[in-house]
């Protein structure tokens, strides 16, 4: 493994780490949502009457490990394969290119 | 003879008005709650929990009317009904999944609807206050089943607060409980995996007795 490679996996554990902490830090959901379910404050009469509060959707994304996190690690994981190929390609040829 | 007779029917009379378990509010006789309420304000909300995923889904075009006697609790009657076509969960694909023919199939059985048969179990927490237990035949996907809810009411005369809601007296009701998606043939792939057979389904409704 040369230098460049080191670079390649260096690098390629960081993205997926810090894709990792930003999947836990969200709530580590399994899936991706749009949007979450809050709470409507109650009126003094719907507390009254014995209401629970009343939900309404909020559009907000949450980020999941499904699709968005694992999409991205894949990708992550794919490019710095062709890196790795591509930076070991190099050597091997120069390699063979010394050998010649 | 007669007198003695007289007698024993007062005495029954008064055994009677006093074994029934109502509101002790100002209000008497039998009323009748609507629920429908235009500005969208009574809400049914159900929650199914998966490892993979948690869903909610609202209502807030409940409809139904129940009648009681407001002295005597036992003789309330009625229903609580909800489109399935108002159901929505947050994500819109979901709900016409949900809709759908393979779940609730809204085309052919439009409504979920719980007809209460009887009361039971009544406990009296305050004058306009009372918990019971509501048996009755709940429909969804074109089966029924008798359940058992327990059920939350809370009775406010008219006054000038309540008026800011609804003209007329009015019901609070708040119930909480479990149905089986499997016992109304509701038996998609999916059901266990992303969507719990176990649904919560939570009722948060006030009926006006001047609608």
């Amino acid at each position: 493994m040369n230098s460049k490679q080191k670079y390649v996996i260096v690098l390629a554990v960081i993205l997926i780490a810090v894709a990792a902490i930003l999947w836990l830090t969200s709530g580590g959901e399994i899936l991706s949502k749009d949007g979450i379910w809050v709470e409507k404050p109650m009126t003094e009469l719907d507390k009254v009457l014995g209401q629970q509060p009343q939900l309404e959707f909020k559009e907000q994304f949450t980020l999941g490990l499904l699709p968005h996190t694992a999409v991205f690690v894949g990708l992550v994981v794919f490019i710095s394969a062709i890196f790795f190929y591509v930076f070991k390609s190099k050597k091997q040829r120069r390699l063979n290119e010394a050998n010649n | 003879m007669k007198q003695i007779i007289k007698s024993l029917l007062i005495v029954l009379l008064v055994v009677a008005v006093s074994l029934a378990q109502g509101f002790k509010v100002k209000a008497s006789g039998e009323k009748t709650f609507n629920f429908e309420d235009k500005k969208g304000r009574n809400q049914a909300s159900f929650f199914s929990t998966t490892p993979l995923e948690d869903i909610t889904g609202v209502s807030n075009a409940v409809k139904g009317k129940i009648t009681f006697n407001v002295a005597d609790i036992k003789t309330l009657k009625g229903s609580i009904s909800i489109p399935v076509s108002s159901l929505k969960t947050g994500i819109e694909l979901r709900d016409e999944h949900m809709k759908s023919k393979n779940w609730m199939d809204a085309e052919s059985y439009p409504d979920v609807t719980f007809l209460i048969k009887n009361v039971s179990d009544i406990k009296i927490e305050a004058d306009n206050k009372m918990q019971i237990k509501a048996t009755g035949d709940f429909t969804a996907h074109g089966v029924t089943k008798e359940i058992v809810v327990p059920v939350t009411l809370i009775y406010l005369d008219e006054s000038e607060q309540t008026s800011q809601r609804a003209p007329g007296d009015l019901l609070g009701v708040q119930t909480t409980f479990k149905i089986v998606l499997s016992d109304y043939d509701v038996e998609n792939m999916i059901v266990g995996q992303k969507v719990a057979d176990d649904i919560e389904i939570n009722v948060n409704i006030v009926g006006s007795s001047a609608m």
